[in-house]
């Protein structure tokens, strides 16, 4: 669906603030963090159509939704994260739900339930993992088994165990994933149906405002109406059609949290005054502990945008994207919000501060929706595609854009984004001629490598637009020091590890020693120092203390 | 008109430093667009002076003929209306007359300063329904005449009532300044009465001054985080509005009695459009007088909870003050709004300003900083309160507050 | 009746910073809002609208981004809107602003009760709402927090010095509104915003409604912003630190000697 226009957007985007403002002070999500209590009252209120209606994102208009776009729900989710990791999940579970709906059902069953949903403001659950089936879904083993009547197909009884299932105990409709005799399926399942009893809230390391619990279910008879598309064997087709896009809103999660935590420090470090001074003028301290997690926060930001924008404009699938914009943000988040820890000293160590609780939740965004290792290994897989059928061409087309980018505009770190991703064009090469993705160390290493160089080209280009999104709170001069700051990190990055890479692993690769450009790479550090100074400064304006 | 010339590099140095979010950068070029007001902050920071703004002179009025500073007296409505009356408690003005508010002579103070240095005379206008010898106080801070309309329905204030007979007073004799109060009744009139002259009207005005025979009205904008000096060059009388305790008063000089000029000036019962049907009037409540106490112990968000922030009413106990607030303490609930000082608040003036974990955000600072004597205490060493206060105390305002009340408790007899 | 309210987009004038070397205004990354008396004031509107069946149009004067202030009117359940965006109105100070809004009334025609915030948090004049009023030559009720109508009589609750009022008068009428203690500021639900999108929604240039040029922006405004520059610097207070007992030593000794204690 394309996005909706800017000011309706940020009219809801003012909505959700002001409820959470009003209804969501941080004493309650202490307490009930603290408590492992879902807040039921709070997420009614997201649900109820006449306060807020957060579902409706996902339901096209003429089913009463909003027909919201990726980007739209990008910037819900980036600001829900902010709020409350836990309470975003549970928001998120009902979009993910929704999806099988919305990509797989047929006229009926869209109109049925997806006005159902909008109407009655209904709580989904998207019920695949199981407790041996996580990464790998092709395990499942739910069953959906037929139920005859009069020699014809009438339903299905479905018996299988889920577990890790985001609004498991609280939802009131359950997309599950069940293998009937077709393949994988899903089927919608209601709360109150015989057989089916949600398990107890699990006791979390973090995100424990989301309530996650593990599903019976025990002969649960559904009739063959909610069988989503109504043909079996659509299952796992049917989930990964929307992984570009759920990828996207769970990237949005490890940007949005991701902030908060750096945000938070960023004020806290204008406070505390110690050796005569605030913590943010210590220049070891910033640059050690602020300046690189914004940056890389930054960088998955343009990457992520650029995904929602296609997804917008219409473009299918763009699963590797997805997965690099996921995979990136995740990371990326994960690390600032440790470091914003250490930033706090001892007291971002106590509950007091929200840090620890920052760090505790955003661990997950590193393994739900598929796990980092996972996503290594796709993105891999995606551009590996790309690196042969263009033999070889793919990333060093994209490094003669980067050279044009830096003739039109060097403060970009155009030239420097080229550097790493001529790199990788000659290590993925090196890898294909001595069949070196055999090691499945290497297939993740290469997934790493290929999105740190992704993030560096994307970033390089969003940063020289005349006008940037309005989800970007910095101006020119300090988004496109982070773009040169990030991509002399991936030159660097990309000519160390990429050829140690390769070199470990063989017995000579003479390739290995043009691979990268070691003069320019040495070339383009130089004004490092003083791009992680303005960085610095910007963010000191940008994030007063209070 | 503001115009960017060819000039412009697209530095964009500008873009940033604009109040108003009216430029843009397109195609490398500065464009500006309508919610510009011609303010020339940035031309202040262009590189390349690329941006002009010239300020096209219409055909000027005849100011000449305009010559006086006026002062509204405003008296205080005491008289409680309607149901509330049968409450009792009506004021003994029947005898004494409704008392004329402070801000009046604070007006008569400054107005002095500036009649004298254009030469000209300072008046005040009086419109009432009976006159009480309010000339003996007027002329003490200054006024040289009184304009007096006195007419039966005048008892109270009234918008068109009193517009017109303002309108009318000021056609007749062409002031060239006129200053009100910056109370609901100024802020209510003074509008009324400059819309209809289509004269220039500044509000809140933190100082007066007169440059090149001009009124320069100085006052905050964005919240008290920038000063804009305001001038009406082609229209006369040039309107201002001042809050309550911000002109220092001057020393009252009784026996100097202003000269009472009656101006018989017709007043049409229809124009009461908007009738009082009832009017209560507060108690006079010991605890929130904030704009005349003496003594201020405020609070922040340093004070952190409201049982902490109770410690303040102690040490008003003790140091016969009264609690004040700043708006973070409030938006953090823990004291409600009537205590707020501040641009969105009260503005105070007290002889001491004690405050405690409040770290004098601009529009705080605003309200509080014409205190006489102001100690602060903040753990911060750099908060911008320690700017304006004469004392500054660098600690953890919650820790203190109550051992200061224990210590004062023992000093007491 | 047909309610019209005058709504403000403003910077949140808390969010504005100060580049403490040039002493010039960082705007950037200030985020726009609707002025919050404007709020109340469309909150009024709608709880009027919802007793008597009024129809309501929200009207705003800005740049072309402040339509999105017209379309939160919209979207709290207003019927119409209008935003007056042109060029001409650059500079203009509140005497032009008054006369532009004023000439938009008529243009939309039979307005019975104009609502307005009290104050913009950016300007904080309070001068526009009368100054309509006087343009239109219609009674002004300030500072109300409550309104009543009966037939064609407006019954509002007002602040006045040191209380409050009712008062009575008659519609047309424009009244400005302070938010009450107890207020509580309503935003849209997103079904509602998305539905906004449908509602009528006008833009206006000067000549549309009929604005002469001489009356409007810098050459119209009466008042002209001679310069803008930070406040003050004042000299920094008699700094002292230590221990909380240190401290309250201190203080002690500062009382007594500035006479506040004995």
């Amino acid at each position: 669906m394309p996005s909706m226009d800017a000011i309706s957007r940020n009219l809801m985007l003012d909505s959700l603030r002001d409820y959470a403002k009003k209804h969501i002070p941080y004493d309650l999500i202490r307490d009930k963090d603290q408590a492992n209590e879902f807040p039921a009252a709070i997420l009614k209120d997201m649900y109820d159509h006449s306060i807020l209606g957060v579902h409706l994102l996902l339901v096209p208009e003429e089913h009463g939704g909003v027909s919201g776009g990726t980007y739209d729900i990008y910037r819900i989710c980036e600001l829900l994260a902010h709020i409350d990791l836990g309470i975003a999940t549970s928001v998120f579970a009902t979009f993910l739900g929704t999806d099988p709906l919305n990509v797989g059902g047929t006229e009926d069953q869209k109109k049925k339930w997806l006005q159902r949903i909008a109407k009655e403001n209904l709580m989904v659950a998207y019920a695949a993992t199981e407790p041996d089936a996580g990464s790998d879904l092709i395990n499942l083993r739910t069953r959906a088994e037929h139920v005859l009547k009069n020699g014809q197909l009438a339903g299905y009884r479905i018996t299988g165990n889920k577990q890790w299932i985001s609004n498991g105990g609280v939802a009131d409709l359950y997309t599950v994933l069940a293998m009937a005799s077709g393949g994988p399926c899903w089927f919608l399942v209601e709360r109150d149906m015989e057989g089916f009893s949600p398990g107890k809230h699990e006791d979390k390391h973090g995100i424990r405002l989301s309530n996650t619990a593990s599903l019976a279910l025990d002969g649960v008879y559904v009739p063959k109406e909610n069988l989503i598309g109504g043909v079996e064997g659509q299952g796992l087709l049917q989930a990964q059609a929307v992984f570009g896009y759920t990828r996207v809103m769970v990237a949005a999660f490890g940007l949005g949290a991701g902030w908060e935590a750096v945000e938070q420090a960023v004020r806290y470090s204008q406070q505390r005054i110690q050796a005569g001074g605030p913590l943010s003028d210590k220049q070891g301290y910033m640059h050690k502990l602020i300046v690189p997690h914004a940056v890389k926060l930054e960088a998955a930001r343009a990457y992520i945008e650029d995904v929602a924008n296609r997804l917008d404009s219409g473009e299918h699938g763009l699963q590797t994207e997805g997965a690099i914009a996921k995979y990136s943000a995740s990371e990326a988040g994960n690390r600032a919000a440790d470091d914003a820890i250490q930033a706090f000293g001892g007291y971002g160590y106590t509950r007091d501060f929200p840090v620890e609780k920052i760090k505790r939740d955003i661990k997950i965004t590193c393994i739900y929706e598929g796990t980092s290792e996972v996503l290594e290994m796709t993105i891999y897989r995606g551009r590996w595609q790309e690196h042969l059928k263009t033999r070889g061409r793919y990333y060093l087309d994209i490094a003669d854009r980067m050279d044009a980018l830096h003739d039109r505009n060097p403060n970009t770190g155009a030239r420097a984004a080229g550097l790493a991703l001529r790199t990788l064009a000659a290590v993925m090469e090196e890898c294909r001629l001595q069949k070196l993705t055999r090691h499945q160390a290497v297939t993740f290493k290469l997934g790493r490598l290929i999105s740190v160089c992704e993030l560096a080209y994307l970033f390089a280009e969003a940063s020289a637009k005349e006008k940037y999104s309005e989800s970007v709170r910095f101006d020119t001069q300090a988004w496109q020091a982070m773009a040169r700051i990030f991509a002399r990190d991936a030159a660097v990055q990309l000519a160390t590890e990429g050829p140690a890479l390769v070199l470990g692993a063989v017995e000579n690769a003479a390739s290995m020693a043009s691979a990268a450009d070691m003069d320019q790479v040495r070339a383009v550090q130089k004004g490092m120092m003083e791009d992680m100074d303005l960085v610095a400064a910007k963010l000191k304006q940008t994030f007063k203390a209070r | 008109m503001i115009n960017v010339s060819p000039k412009c590099i697209g530095c964009n140095k500008c873009v940033p430093v604009c109040p108003f979010a009216a430029i843009q950068l397109i195609d490398k070029k500065a464009v500006i667009n309508e919610a510009c007001t011609l303010c020339g902050a940035c031309v202040q920071v262009c590189p390349v002076q690329a941006i002009e703004i010239s300020r096209e002179e219409t055909a000027t009025r005849d100011l000449g003929g305009y010559k006086g500073v006026w002062v509204f007296v405003e008296l205080v409505e005491d008289r409680a209306v309607g149901g509330a009356a049968k409450e009792g408690g009506q004021p003994a003005h029947a005898k004494q007359g409704r008392k004329i508010r402070p801000v009046t002579f604070e007006l008569l103070s400054i107005g002095r300063k500036l009649a004298d240095q254009l030469g000209e005379e300072l008046c005040a206008v009086l419109l009432t329904d009976k006159n009480y010898g309010y000339e003996k106080d007027l002329g003490a801070y200054g006024a040289d005449k009184v304009y007096l309309v006195e007419n039966p329905e005048l008892y109270e204030y009234n918008t068109d009532i009193f517009s017109t007979a303002i309108v009318a007073l000021t056609h007749k004799h062409k002031p060239s300044i006129m200053l009100y109060g910056a109370t609901i009744m100024g802020r209510d009139l003074a509008p009324r009465v400059a819309s209809s002259l289509y004269t220039g009207l500044t509000a809140d005005c933190t100082a007066l001054a007169i440059k090149d025979g001009q009124l320069l009205q100085s006052r905050p904008a964005f919240g008290g985080n920038i000063m804009a000096d305001i001038l009406s060059p082609r229209s006369r009388p040039q309107m201002s509005t001042v809050r309550p305790n911000v002109m220092k008063l001057s020393d009252p000089i009784y026996g100097k009695i202003a000269v009472t000029v009656r101006e018989d000036i017709k007043i049409d019962k229809g124009l009461r459009r908007v009738k009082v049907l009832e009017r209560k009037l507060e108690k006079a409540d010991a605890g929130v007088k904030l704009d005349e106490a003496r003594v201020i112990v405020s609070g922040g968000r340093g004070m952190k909870t409201k049982e902490r922030f109770k410690h303040l009413e102690e040490l008003c106990r003790l140091l016969g003050g009264v609690v004040g607030a700043s708006r973070g303490a409030v938006d953090m609930g823990l004291k409600d709004k009537t205590h707020q000082v501040g641009q969105s608040g009260t503005t105070v003036s007290p002889k001491l300003y004690l405050s405690f974990g409040i770290s004098g955000a601009v529009q705080h600072i605003v309200g509080m900083k014409a205190s006489d004597v102001i100690v602060a205490v903040n753990n911060d060493p750099d908060a911008p309160i320690f700017n304006v206060a004469k004392y500054g105390i660098v600690g953890d305002a919650h820790e203190i507050a109550p051992k200061l009340i224990e210590a004062l408790k023992k000093r007491k007899p | 009746m047909h309610i019209a309210v005058c709504v403000k987009q403003v910077p949140d004038s808390t969010e504005v910073k100060i580049n403490p070397e040039t002493g010039t205004l960082i705007r950037a990354g200030v985020p726009s809002i609707i002025n919050p008396y404007d709020h109340f004031a469309l909150q009024t509107a709608m709880e009027l609208k919802a007793a008597n069946g009024f129809r309501v149009t929200v009207v705003s004067m800005g740049p072309p981004q402040a339509r999105s202030v017209v379309q939160m009117g919209l979207a709290l359940g207003a019927d119409d809107g209008v935003l007056l965006s042109d060029m001409a109105f650059a500079g203009s100070d509140t005497w032009s602003t008054s006369y532009a809004l004023a000439k938009a009334m008529k243009k939309i025609g039979k307005v019975d009760i104009i609502l307005a915030g009290m104050q913009a948090i950016d300007g904080d004049t309070a001068q526009t709402g009368p100054g309509i009023a006087q343009q239109l030559g219609i009674p002004q009720v300030s500072f109300c927090v409550k309104v009543d109508v009966d037939g064609r009589k407006l019954i509002v609750r007002r602040l006045i010095d040191g209380g409050h009022e009712i008062v009575e008068t008659r519609a047309p009428a424009l009244l400005t509104m302070i938010m009450p203690k107890d207020y509580v500021s309503k935003y849209p639900s997103f079904p509602a915003v998305h539905s906004s999108l449908k509602k009528p929604c006008h833009t206006w240039s000067a000549a549309d409604i009929g604005a002469e040029a001489q009356y409007l922006g810098l050459k119209g405004s009466p008042t002209q912003v001679a310069k803008i520059y930070p406040p003050p610097q004042r000299e920094k207070a008699a700094m002292s630190g230590g221990s909380s007992q240190e401290a309250v030593e201190k203080i002690l000794e500062i009382l007594a000697r500035e006479n506040f204690v004995e």
